[in-house]
């Protein structure tokens, strides 16, 4: 990997749920292969971004481009087959087998989005395996504890080898246990596969000690955007979240966020 | 719209069906007689009759002249047809009343009334409910309605003299063979009289069997058992509205399979056979007459 | 998984294969299968005659009931909602008042179905677009857009009924309460065709229809073009209901009962469900039909009073097995 060159380019991005803005016109540029959080209030446009880039959510204006290419001329398919998407909570109605779920990867490189062939199951095993899950296999995933099931999709999005993971507050709600267990397989993984992972956290101390670069948003737009030790500041954390914090640097250069309060 | 005005025969005929199978499919014989009304002050003068077989009533007691209103479906004697009207089914409660009416004549069977009719009787209009679930229960009718307006002595004589009519068919009848009969109300989905119905006892003192007897009300016919029921005799209610719509249940419908198929037609006028007023007593001779050999 | 699973599939044969036999056997009239192969004379020609009223009929009730079924379990797999039935959603309230209109306006009956489509599209899509929220379908907004639907259908129906002359009207009552009785070939051939497409359409989207029993956005993120396969589905659905409505009225049950029964036994895989309730929903509603006819000779009861007998008691006690 030389320089950083922009994988992923958002250009005036803008898009609503019906009358609510929630990008209104971000900028952005994603290296490939870092691991970039996104940090923002409530309401910023942080899973927005996340779902414009997965083909969730049609952009109203402005384009995002992977690698010069405007998205919206490739196939939907063919993005699925480049970007996984792991969703903040995944609701299960109905029981499914862990397995099943995996294989759901394989889906956009199946004929029909049928995939289970002997070679869907090798490779969904394979990320079983790697994300610790392999035992839950047989297990329904509706019935699974929320750390388990993060690893899961996130085995799922290994099974869809897509170069980019797109991953909405993957530590929401994890015991310290889980949350270790799960950022472990993450970091691994995206090391063995050198994946680019966009990361949406309202953990700003995730974001200083794992990301390789901070975006901030507000409001729908990019505040700043760079190495968490230039992207996070005292001013920027009080701009993006009205609280006071304290930033320090640790020993090998990367911040030390500690929260202070509200900003009076 | 059109098409209501278009077939205006087919629709009173159909609706006459309908009428007769909406009031009389929830009869509890078992009540009896019970009408409610209190007894007459004086004989009625505005008379509202809410039946077609109720306004022939009316008139064959020489009493048409008190009608002020009848429903949409009385069209005899043809006076009748040139009396307000005050609606079909749903006749309009509020129309009668503007009508000034001291008595509402509706059909109700063990003496009570739904819709309109039972409005007005909680507004203190007079309504006089008639049972008519037998052809007994069709000269009770006459003689109540006479003696309500007055006209009993009338009433008595018209319904000895339907009685005696009757009473002479039974006796011819009782000699002959007993062909097994339905006798189809309407044709799809075949619908026709079972037990506990005037239309009974049209069919059984006529001098046929009916082999629905045994079931109370107007049940809807399945095609297996109308194909395979032992029925000689299938009596229909014949009308120019009528008769197509049988036609076409005959020829392609539920009825053109089978024993149903093959079965003797008898028509009878559908306007005296299925109004349970004087009328009813010439079908029930007509009909024994077509039975007899 | 696919014909991995043989036992399932011979279970779900025999099981349709008895229902229909018990539906040729059964009814307001002894047939006799010796006299139906073999006999000769009166008895022979008797158990004939029943043998062609009742085939139609239990090809029709066959053909309505998978339909329907088939119908209830995509739409649960799109909406990611086990509550989603036609009858629930107001797709079976529209296709009957979409019936309806075309009966007051004196369309041919054969061609009601297409009618009856038409009423069953509209419903679909204002009940989806009433339950759309922010771009989504909001899953409550939905249950309440269908339970709108059906009240608006009523009132069209009832006025339809007032509006219609007698004789439909009477007509119109007893195909309402749910009817197989005028089963014939010529109305088979009329509902296969919508029948066939509406199945093709719904079986061959079982895959996308996995990724959707996931979530919309589940579906959308790995590759389906989720507004093409919602409208696809919805109107496939529609078609089914539609034709199924015009031919046989307003069934219940059958759409949201067959796959919760169905999803017990053989799991959530679409591409298994999808055929397994048509299957089963197929056989339910043949054995209902043979319900109706012997429950009350010589007359018959209302073929939706019987699946709503049968089933609301099953689906209470499918409720208290998986809660």
């Amino acid at each position: 990997m030389s320089a950083p060159r922009s994988l992923l380019e958002a250009r005036g991005l803008e898009a609503a749920y019906g009358q609510n803005p929630a990008l209104r016109g971000l900028d952005a540029d994603i290296p490939a292969g870092e691991i970039v959080a996104i940090l923002g209030e409530n309401g910023s446009g942080k899973s927005t971004l996340l779902k414009v880039v997965a083909r969730i959510v049609a952009p109203s204006a402005g384009e995002i481009l992977l690698d010069g290419v405007p998205l919206g001329t490739l196939s939907r398919r063919e993005t699925a087959r480049r970007v996984a998407y792991v969703p903040q909570s995944a609701e299960l109605v109905f029981s499914i087998r862990s397995l099943d779920l995996v294989l759901q990867g394989r889906a956009p490189h199946a004929r029909g989005f049928s995939a289970d062939s002997e070679d869907d199951r090798r490779r969904a095993f394979e990320a079983m395996r790697a994300c610790d899950v392999e035992a839950l296999a047989d297990r329904d995933a509706s019935a699974l504890s929320g750390g388990e099931r993060r690893r899961v999709f996130l085995a799922r999005a290994l099974a869809q080898e897509a170069g980019i993971w797109l991953l909405d507050e993957p530590t929401s709600g994890l015991d310290p246990r889980h949350r270790f267990q799960f950022l472990e397989a993450l970091i691994r993984e995206h090391r063995s596969r050198a994946t680019t992972v966009l990361l949406v956290t309202h953990e700003i101390e995730l974001a200083a000690e794992l990301a390789d670069r901070v975006i901030l948003l507000k409001d729908g737009r990019a505040l700043a955007s760079g190495p968490p030790s230039e992207a996070l500041t005292r001013e920027s954390i009080r701009e993006a979240f009205a609280v006071d914090a304290r930033v320090q640097k640790d020993a090998r250069g990367r911040p030390r966020v500690t929260m202070e309060g509200p900003a009076v | 719209m059109r098409r209501r005005l278009r077939t205006g025969t087919e629709v009173t005929a159909a609706a006459a069906a309908l009428l007769l199978s909406l009031a009389l499919a929830l009869a509890s014989p078992a009540c009896g007689p019970r009408t409610g009304a209190s007894p007459p002050a004086s004989p009625a003068r505005r008379v509202v009759s809410l039946a077609p077989n109720l306004t022939e009533i009316v008139f064959a007691v020489g009493a048409g002249d008190r009608l002020v209103g009848v429903s949409d479906f009385s069209d005899y004697p043809p006076a009748a047809s040139r009396l307000p009207r005050v609606g079909g089914i749903d006749v309009s409660a509020e129309r009668i009343a503007s009508l000034h009416p001291d008595l509402v004549l509706a059909s109700g069977d063990g003496g009570t009334v739904r819709g309109a009719a039972s409005a007005l009787a909680a507004s203190g209009v007079p309504v006089l409910a008639v049972s008519t679930t037998s052809l007994d229960e069709v000269l009770a009718a006459i003689r109540r309605i006479g003696a309500r307006l007055g006209r009993s002595d009338e009433a008595d004589a018209l319904a000895r003299g339907l009685d005696a009519r009757r009473r002479a068919v039974v006796a011819r009848a009782a000699a002959r063979r007993r062909p097994r009969a339905i006798l189809l109300v309407w044709p799809d989905p075949p619908q026709a009289a079972g037990g506990k119905t005037f239309l009974n006892d049209v069919l059984s003192q006529a001098g046929a069997e009916n082999l629905l007897g045994g079931r109370p009300g107007w049940p809807v016919l399945s095609a297996e058992w109308l194909a395979t029921a032992p029925i000689e005799v299938a009596v229909l209610p014949d009308s120019p509205g009528n008769r197509p719509v049988f036609d076409r249940a005959f020829s392609a419908g539920p009825l053109s399979r089978g024993r149903i198929a093959a079965a003797r037609i008898i028509r009878v006028g559908e306007s005296s056979l299925t109004r349970p007023g004087p009328r009813v007593f010439d079908a029930l001779e007509s009909l024994a007459e077509e039975l007899s050999p | 998984m696919k014909g991995g699973r043989p036992a399932l599939w011979v279970g779900a044969g025999l099981l349709l294969a008895a229902c229909v036999l018990c539906g040729l056997a059964v009814g307001g009239v002894r047939l006799s299968i010796a006299d139906l192969v073999s006999g000769t004379g009166p008895a022979g020609q008797e158990a004939r005659l029943i043998a062609s009223l009742r085939f139609p009929r239990v090809l029709l009730a066959a053909l309505v009931g998978g339909s329907l079924a088939l119908a209830g379990a995509s739409l649960q797999a799109l909406l990611k909602n086990p509550l989603a039935d036609p009858f629930l959603l107001g797709t079976s309230g529209g296709a009957a008042a979409g019936a309806a209109l075309a009966t007051l306006a004196g369309i041919s009956p054969l061609l009601s179905p297409g009618a009856a489509f038409a009423g069953a599209a509209v419903s679909s899509a204002a009940v989806a677009s009433l339950a759309r929220r922010g771009g989504r379908l909001d899953l409550q907004r939905l249950l309440l857009a269908g339970l709108i639907a059906n009240a608006f259908f009523s009132a069209v129906l009832l006025g339809v009924f007032s509006l219609a002359s007698t004789e439909a009207a009477r007509t119109m009552l007893f195909w309402m309460m749910g009817s197989l009785a005028d089963a014939s070939p010529a109305k088979l051939a009329a509902l296969l065709p919508y029948a066939i497409a509406g199945a093709a359409v719904l079986l061959l989207s079982a895959s996308r229809l996995n990724l959707f029993a996931v979530g919309e956005e589940n579906a959308a993120a790995l590759g389906v073009h989720t507004e093409r396969s919602k409208a696809l589905v919805f109107l496939a659905s529609s078609l089914l209901t539609g034709a199924a409505v015009a031919f046989a009225g307003v069934i219940g049950f059958v759409g949201l009962l067959v796959p919760h029964a169905a999803r017990a036994v053989a799991g959530n895989d679409q591409r298994v469900l999808l055929p397994l309730s048509a299957i089963v929903g197929a056989a339910l509603l043949v054995a209902a039909d043979a319900a109706s006819r012997a429950a009350a000779a010589p007359s018959e009861l209302p073929i939706g009073a019987v699946t709503a007998a049968i089933g609301a008691p099953l689906f209470a006690w499918l409720l208290l097995r998986n809660p």
